[in-house]
């Protein structure tokens, strides 16, 4: 409990770290529209298209130092060598981040999809898909930049983001699910699946990348 | 590697022969397809090359395994030489398959799952030779390498059920182990025979290829010196 406290007051701290993120994905959703003609209906056809690209590249830029300043100045070689697990102090990095940035993005994102699409149902049905979504990307690529540790996080996404485009693919089977007002639970479950998965594996491989660093 | 050295003319000349038999078979004494036309002979280089490139990544996958738990050098080597042959052979698919698209589709390209998951394949092929390329330190970069490999062969499953989980333009696979083939025999067997000299030709590159990762690895060994 202590590890998930200090690692939130920390990035709280580091505001660059969670605000930039933020504010990026802000900036994206604000700029979009002025590249588009405006009426309703073409805005609301390439809504989800930016917005599932807005969240990717932006958990993209959140999680590019994630482990970088804890290997440098030797806290994660603490971590390493007492009595904590890593892998658990890599979860909970990981939710942390999630808990800080991933969540005001879903959020954003839900605001966004009411003001730009004018159906508030859309932003309801939308939030829990982008919390699941946000968690899972942020977990794959923490695992891309811990293989890209010293190199920089370019080689990171570039090695972890095939591994996320068939989620891309359900993702836009659930905006096709919620544009018809059919039941998309079922892609919902589908999507909790893959994080309940991922979120077991991630932690481990990460945890055993960073110790193959600190070798 | 002297044993490999022995029987590698065998396997090459005989997969090669093979080959370009099925494929002369395949071309010049098979009738037209009954839809297609002509342009279906195309899968005597297409359907071998989609086959062999997620088998390499299988491949692969095992090998990393391998390296992983047992800690066996060699088995790394071969992932590493392995990965470009696999990008080549996942290229071919691809650029065959555009190729087949157009008097068929009416189209080089269609964001389809099966299209798009081979082109994540082929993009991952080479990410992995970028990935283990940027590290000086042959040892953490070949632990790097296994564990992506790894985590990427979750894709492989991705591809191979794709024309099947999602609607798609790409037709589902024509020959299967438990099912009796869509495909007529006279078709059918220069198809296997294709599948299994192209097979054999690969084989062969990728004996190349992990020979000179060996050598290049082990170059500050003695035997190596004896060797070259």
């Amino acid at each position: 409990m202590d590890i998930i406290k200090f690692e939130f007051l920390k990035l709280l701290k580091k505001s660059r770290g969670w605000l930039g993120p933020i504010l990026v994905f802000t900036l994206i959703m604000i700029a979009y529209p002025l590249t588009v003609e405006l009426t309703d209906i073409e805005l609301g056809q390439s809504f989800f298209s930016i917005l599932w690209i807005a969240a990717l590249l932006v958990m993209m830029l959140a999680t590019e130092d994630i482990f970088l300043e804890d290997f440098n100045d030797g806290s994660l070689e603490q971590y390493a060598i007492s009595q904590n697990n890593l892998s658990f102090v890599v979860g909970s990095k990981i939710f942390i981040y999630w808990l800080v940035i991933g969540l005001p993005i879903s959020a954003l994102g839900s605001i966004f999809c009411v003001g730009i699409i004018n159906q508030p149902n859309f932003g309801f049905q939308i939030f829990p898909v982008l919390l699941i979504s946000t968690y899972i990307f942020m977990n794959v690529f923490s695992f891309g930049n811990a293989l890209s540790l010293t190199k920089g996080s370019i080689l990171g996404t570039l090695v972890t983001l095939p591994l996320l485009l068939p989620l891309l693919i359900i993702l836009g089977k659930v905006v096709i699910a919620i544009n018809f007002d059919l039941n998309y639970s079922g892609f919902l479950f589908l999507l909790l699946g893959i994080l309940s998965i991922i979120i077991v594996i991630i932690p481990m491989i990460t945890s055993y990348i960073i110790r193959a660093h600190l070798e | 590697m002297f044993q490999v050295n022995r029987a590698y003319p065998y396997i090459f000349y005989l997969s090669l022969a093979i080959y370009l038999f099925s494929v002369f078979w395949g071309l010049f004494l098979t009738p037209e397809d009954f839809v297609q036309g002509n342009s279906y002979r195309i899968i005597y280089l297409h359907v071998p090359a989609s086959f062999i490139s997620q088998s390499l990544y299988l491949a692969m996958a095992i090998a990393s395994a391998v390296y992983l738990i047992w800690k066996v050098k060699l088995s790394v080597y071969l992932v590493r030489s392995i990965a470009p042959i696999g990008a080549m052979t996942t290229f071919i698919a691809l650029i065959s398959g555009s190729i087949w698209g157009i008097p068929t589709w009416g189209t080089w390209w269609v964001w389809d799952a099966r299209i798009v998951s081979t082109l994540i394949l082929f993009i991952m092929y080479l990410g992995l030779i970028s990935l283990h390329d940027s590290f000086n330190n042959n040892e953490k970069a070949d632990k790097f390498l296994s564990i992506l490999v790894l985590v990427g062969s979750v894709n492989i499953p991705i591809i191979k059920m794709s024309v099947e989980w999602w609607s798609t333009l790409h037709q589902p696979a024509s020959v299967t182990i438990s099912e009796k083939p869509a495909i007529d025999l006279v078709m059918l067997y220069p198809l296997f025979g294709s599948i299994i000299g192209f097979t054999g030709l690969v084989t062969c590159l990728v004996i190349l290829s992990s020979k000179l990762q060996i050598l290049k690895r082990e170059k500050n060994k003695s035997w190596v010196n004896d060797y070259v």
